[in-house]
């Protein structure tokens, strides 16, 4: 009995062990079941913002080389516009230069001519000059220095060369060394911006 | 007769004339079809060198050149107060108003507003002698100001056959009639004067009052007196500009000249719109109400820069003259002398040290020496004065250029700036060893009289803690702070304190900004009280780490901006705390003795 | 544009360095712009330095490399010089001049502008109040930009400037905004390189096609570059107050325009000032800086960030000093920082923003941003004076203080300066970081900031 006794105390001391065992092993597995859990867990996290991460920088980069895209291929289309306006400007101008050459010596020419001619004078403001004018125009220079009293007071003299301009006269001093560009040709180039503007708003409908 | 020349060469703001025999030194002429001002440096023959004050773009030779018979004047009189000028007093408001947000040519306007009505007062009687100077009646300017109607300076005396009555009077008006074997003059509420002419007084006082800036370093280490002069040298960034606004808002002068010569036009513009809201300590009423600006900006004409501190001067001499105390700020007087040196270049005139002419140092001695208090001419009696406070911005940092050393011979009070107090964000970055006042045995009667009898004393002592500190921290960069004794550590503390509670001063704080002289003298002996009890501990065996580590060091540092001028008051219980704060640590010391 | 017709001249007298002088003048105006023809008949364009007595002083831009004393024509224009601005020249690139540099036709004009501009009237400037911020923390936490500002970067050769540079400008926004911006960038002097990676930077943030690009680069003709920052700022000054844009301009290196001056002014003949350079080069410097700002009743504005490379790092050469005279702050870039390899490697003791007051604090960031900036100026500037000293007593001649302060500057740097290239920090996360340097202080030294902040925000221990 006693041993009985003390074989069941034993065996409940056995057991008690056992079952202390038991939970311990069972807390322990159970910890290592949370830990695993948590460790499953805060990978997964860490998977997942890592993934974010990868996707948000492949986002950003997407982003990036969309706007990039976006900016080149509107800045490209934007650069095309800008030559098939300056083309068509440029067709413009060769046309109004055509018929300008083609344009007849009216009394407006005229008087264009001889506003060009004093202000050459004026400007060159020597006492012995040159005039240069294009073929065409030869006989009406002529006429209008001629016509002009400066004669008197100053030596004119008209170019034996004539310049291949669409019109206008070049005044010059007999030295050379001073110029006044007087011709069409250089009047149009100066003002090339400015009829340029006019001519893109015409062609967008503005104006 | 007035001259009528022709251009015959242009480069950049100097333009030279021929047919120009019959015009006088200093004339003020019309250069060019787009009239452009400008002003007749040279003569040589009949050919003219003109500075011309606008952009001289575009303009050619053969163009005219015409004499005004006038020499570069300044019109004085009511409704300069509160305006924007640029260097030849022109509104910048109405130049606006012609040509824009960017500011154009040839523009003609009148300096103040000659169809403003205001109410005239009369104090000069009928039959009355009067001299030149004399007050004929006054005007209300500005709420804040009274402007007394002068006689002009050059007037050569008569007596008054009439005077207006009281009413309303536009400024172009004749108020009186005057008449001295049988000339008969007329006055009108304003006149005009030669900028480059002082203008006359009776006699010269000695500085005496101080000029209370509401800047602690200023007022209590280096004052300065009203009508004295001073100058503020430093590198860029070191605050020269933030002091002299600081100087302009605070000082308590009647009226306030702000001078921007080629310096940034933000600064201008921060003025224009701070000023009309920060109200004077004194009246409560808008800053803007006493003060006149005349901006030339760095990207103005070079030429009219030139003219800028002397446009400035006049105006702060008329209300001199009116018995007012002025001060006149010039920011920055380099700018003005590397106009000189431009102009002087173009001259083709020898130069001096760093290409500046010889003229330089009479040229900066004639301006300070346009600051004085004075007796004004003419009755009633009364004093004014212009205090002159300049800028100098010094190439590279480096005080031994020309226009600093030239400086400072002709000036009293010296605020030294210094770069490396201001990479430590020291502000206002003066430095204390390099600096002076020869105005502190003159003002400290006032302090003595109408603070407190023991100011200087205070102010000494205090000094001196900065000064042991400047020899001992030699020791501490060789040795380390341990090798001090602690009663030189003690001092190395008291320093530190004295510098973050007291020097340092922040403009841009609400409660910092000013601080007023009671203020000043509370924080100086709470420093000085602690320092001394700090002392008795130590000597008492207080360990220093303790005496460190006393909450009320926090409190103190704080106080300047934590305690506003009107709870002062606040700084007595904080001398209480400190007592009982010593009281207790020397106990508790006693305590552990008998332990 | 003017009707009047100039006259060609043939008569070159003498050709100096980048000055041609032209005799037999009988009608130049000052400032007048010159189109000079060579005998192969290559033309370069000049402007009128000086005129008078029959004499023209006229300086070209291309230089005077190829021209002969016979044979040369110079015609003037009757015109100063002008920049053809409109909408279109966004997304364009031009020459130091100007002109299309990018095979695209010459811009069609809205207006001309002469390229000198006018001073702004100081009465008509609004005052800059808008905070920018860059996603920077040493610029947007210490050295505030403000929309119309002016700051510059002082650099040295070889430091990351157009690097930051570029980051300010693709990540510089004003919060909680969305209004038109563009830059104006100007190489003056530059590399290839350093244009190409600009160039780049704005091409990948798509912001190339709100761009206006100038490039004069290295191996451009030098006295070009007198013109370069004029058009650029011309065309900033254009799309801000004509069209309402906020530019930020960015002109690099000021430093190679500075020298192109000098290298004119040594032509002349004129008195020198400090070591060279004329004595109104802070005039003329000031004449391009002074082109920032705001206007009053207009939407647009113009901010500028200028970069110098400062000769041996010198900070008191004349081009920084005069510059620093001039603009609203510098940012100072370091050499002992940026061998430490810190990115942005600023020397913050150095640099300073004049503006930051006005555009922080209460309402605008917030009401410990100032302070916090201040405070931490205070400690870095303490504990680089701590380390100096710790070099020659060692640390152990230090007081516990005196430690802390190493500790937060460590800190400071790591933690607050340094970051990436690409990392654009929101503000909150920059003062964040700023409160977690000071926080390894102890709350007694935090003298520069009110109670009430330092309850709010100080984490550290008592």
């Amino acid at each position: 009995m006693q041993l009985m006794s003390s074989n069941s105390a034993l065996e409940r001391t056995v057991n008690k062990v056992l079952s202390e065992k038991e939970s311990d092993l069972i807390a322990q597995i159970d910890s290592a079941y949370h830990e695993s859990m948590n460790n499953l867990e805060s990978s997964r996290e860490s998977i997942e913002s890592e993934y974010e991460r990868i996707i948000d920088s492949a986002k950003k980069q997407a982003e990036n080389l969309k706007r990039q895209i976006i900016g080149s291929t509107r800045l490209n289309a934007r650069n095309k516009q800008l030559l098939l306006v300056e083309g068509a400007v440029n067709e413009v101008f060769e046309k109004a230069k055509l018929a300008m050459r083609s344009v007849g010596r009216d009394e407006n020419y005229k008087q264009l001519m001889n506003r060009l001619v004093d202000e050459g004078l004026s400007a060159i403001g020597n006492d012995n000059m040159i005039i240069e004018c294009n073929k065409t125009d030869t006989e009406l220079v002529k006429k209008l220095t001629a016509f002009t009293d400066r004669q008197k007071k100053i030596k004119l003299a008209l170019s034996e060369k004539p310049i291949d301009v669409i019109g206008g006269v070049r005044v010059r001093s007999a030295d050379l060394t001073l110029t006044y560009d007087g011709t069409l040709d250089s009047r149009i180039e100066r003002l090339k911006p400015l009829i340029r503007k006019s001519i893109v708003q015409m062609l967008r409908g503005e104006s | 007769m007035v001259a009528r020349g022709r251009i015959v060469w242009v480069s950049g703001p100097a333009v030279k004339a021929d047919g120009m025999s019959s015009t006088k030194m200093y004339e003020t002429v019309e250069v060019g079809e787009s009239k452009l001002i400008g002003e007749v440096i040279r003569l040589t023959g009949d050919v003219g060198f003109v500075q011309v004050y606008e952009s001289t773009s575009g303009l050619k030779p053969g163009e005219p050149v015409v004499g005004t018979g006038q020499p570069l004047s300044v019109l004085l009189g009511p409704g300069i107060i509160g305006r924007i000028y640029d260097g030849i007093q022109r509104p910048l408001v109405e130049m606006a108003q012609k040509t824009g947000d960017f500011i154009g040519r040839g523009i003609a306007t009148t300096p103040v507003d000659m169809k403003k009505k205001y109410k005239f007062i009369p104090t000069a009687k009928k039959g009355e002698a009067i001299q030149a100077g004399s007050i004929l009646g006054t005007v209300q300017e500005t709420p804040l100001l009274t402007h007394s109607i002068l006689v002009p300076p050059n007037y050569r005396g008569g007596t008054i056959r009439d005077i207006a009555n009281e009413g309303e009077y536009d400024i172009n008006q004749v108020i009186a009639n005057t008449e001295q074997n049988g000339l008969k003059t007329e006055l009108r509420m304003y006149h005009k004067w030669p900028v480059r002419r002082p203008r006359p007084y009776a006699e010269r006082y000695d500085p005496s009052v101080p000029l209370i800036t509401g800047q602690r370093i200023i007022d209590t280490y280096f004052p300065i007196a009203k009508g004295g002069t001073g100058a503020i040298p430093g590198g860029f960034g070191t605050g020269k500009t933030v002091t002299l606004h600081q100087i302009a808002k605070w000082a308590d002068s009647k009226v306030v000249v702000y001078i921007g010569c080629g310096e940034r036009g933000n600064e201008m513009t921060e003025v224009l719109v701070e000023f009309p809201h920060l109200l004077d300590p004194r009246s409560g009423r808008p800053l803007m109400e006493r003060t006149v600006l005349v901006a030339n900006t760095s990207n103005m004409p070079v030429a009219a820069r030139e003219a800028s501190i002397y446009t400035g001067v006049t105006i702060a001499e008329y209300y001199r003259d009116m018995g007012f105390d002025v001060v006149l700020v010039a920011d920055s007087t380099s700018r003005w002398a590397e106009a000189l040196r431009e102009m002087s270049g173009r001259l083709e005139e020898m130069p001096a040290e760093e290409g500046y002419p010889s003229y330089l140092a009479s040229r900066l001695a004639e301006f300070y020496e346009r600051a004085g208090r004075v007796r004004a001419l003419g009755s009633p009696d009364r004093a004014g004065s212009v205090t002159l406070v300049g800028a100098v911005s010094p190439s590279g940092a480096d005080f031994t250029e020309p226009v600093t050393t030239h400086t400072i011979r002709f000036i009293k009070t010296f605020w030294a700036l210094d770069t490396r107090l201001a990479y430590s964000r020291h502000y206002p970055s003066i430095n204390w060893m390099q600096s002076y006042s020869g105005y502190l045995e003159d003002v400290s009667k006032w302090w003595k009289q109408n603070i407190s009898a023991d100011w200087y004393e205070l102010r000494a002592e205090s000094y001196e803690i900065l000064q042991r500190e400047d020899t001992l921290k030699e020791i501490v960069r060789l040795l380390g702070p341990e090798a001090l004794p602690d009663e030189e550590k003690l001092v190395l503390e008291l320093a530190r304190m004295i510098k973050i509670g007291i020097l340092q001063q922040n403009s841009f704080d609400n409660v910092d900004t000013y601080c007023s002289p009671e203020k000043q003298l509370k924080l100086v002996r709470l420093m000085i009280k602690f320092y001394k009890e700090a002392q008795k501990a130590l000597r008492e065996g207080t360990p220093l780490s303790d005496i460190r580590a006393m909450p009320i060091i926090t409190t103190l540092l704080k106080a300047k901006f934590e305690i506003p001028d009107d709870q002062v008051s606040k700084l007595d219980d904080i001398d209480k705390r400190l007592t009982e704060e010593f009281h207790k640590s020397v106990s508790q010391e006693e305590a552990k003795i008998v332990v | 544009m003017s009707e009047t017709v100039g006259i060609e001249y043939t008569k070159v007298a003498e050709i100096k360095g980048p000055l041609m002088i032209i005799d037999g003048i009988t009608k130049a105006s000052f400032d007048e712009l010159v189109e000079i023809e060579s005998t192969d008949g290559e033309r370069r364009l000049g402007k009128v330095l000086e005129v008078g007595n029959g004499k023209a002083v006229v300086q070209v831009f291309e230089g005077t490399t190829g021209l002969a004393i016979s044979g040369t024509k110079a015609k003037f224009l009757g015109k100063t010089m002008t920049m053809p601005v409109s909408q279109e020249l966004l997304g364009r690139v031009f020459d130091g001049l100007g002109r299309p540099n990018d095979s695209l036709p010459d811009p069609v004009a809205d207006r001309f502008i002469d390229v000198n501009g006018e001073p702004m009237n100081p009465e008509r400037r609004e005052y800059p109040t808008s905070f920018i911020q860059t996603g920077v923390s040493v610029i947007d936490g210490m050295l505030t930009l403000v929309r119309g500002q002016k700051l510059p970067i002082f650099s040295g050769s070889g430091m990351p400037h157009n690097i930051l540079a570029a980051q300010i400008a693709r990540q510089a926004s004003v919060v909680g905004t969305k209004e038109d911006f563009a830059v104006v960038f100007a190489a003056i002097g530059v590399q290839y390189s350093e244009a190409q990676y600009f160039k780049r930077s704005l091409e990948e943030s798509g912001a190339l096609r709100r761009s206006v690009l100038f490039l004069n680069l290295a191996d451009d003709p030098a006295i070009e570059r007198i013109i370069t920052p004029r058009v650029a700022l011309t065309v900033a000054e254009y799309l801000a107050f004509d069209l309402g844009m906020h530019v930020l301009a960015i002109l690099t290196d000021m430093t190679n325009y500075a020298e192109a001056l000098r290298e004119i002014s040594a032509a002349r003949e004129e008195v020198p000032g400090r070591k060279g350079y004329p004595g109104y080069l802070y005039t003329d410097l000031a004449n391009n800086y002074e082109r920032a700002g705001r206007i009053k009743g207009k939407n647009g504005s113009v901010t500028q960030v200028p970069i110098l490379s400062m000769p041996a790092d010198d900070i008191t050469h004349p081009i920084p000093d005069l510059t620093g005279y001039i603009t609203e702050g510098q940012i100072v870039l370091g050499r002992d920082l940026f061998r430490k390899g810190i990115y942005p490697s600023v020397n913050v003791l150095m640099s300073l923003s004049r503006l930051m007051k006005d555009g922080v604090g209460e309402g605008k960031t917030r009401a410990d941003h100032m302070e916090v900036g201040n405070q931490l100026y205070d400690a870095y500037s303490r504990a680089q004076e701590v380390r100096a000293l710790a070099e020659i007593v060692g640390k152990a001649g230090l007081t516990g203080v005196d430690l802390k302060y190493l500790e937060a500057g460590d800190l400071f740097e790591k933690h607050f300066l340094k970051q990436n290239q690409d990392e654009n920090r929101t503000l909150e996360e920059t003062l964040g970081r700023a409160w977690e340097v000071l926080s390894s202080l102890p709350e007694g030294e935090l003298t520069k900031i009110k109670e009430k902040n330092v309850r709010q925000y100080y984490k550290g221990k008592q």
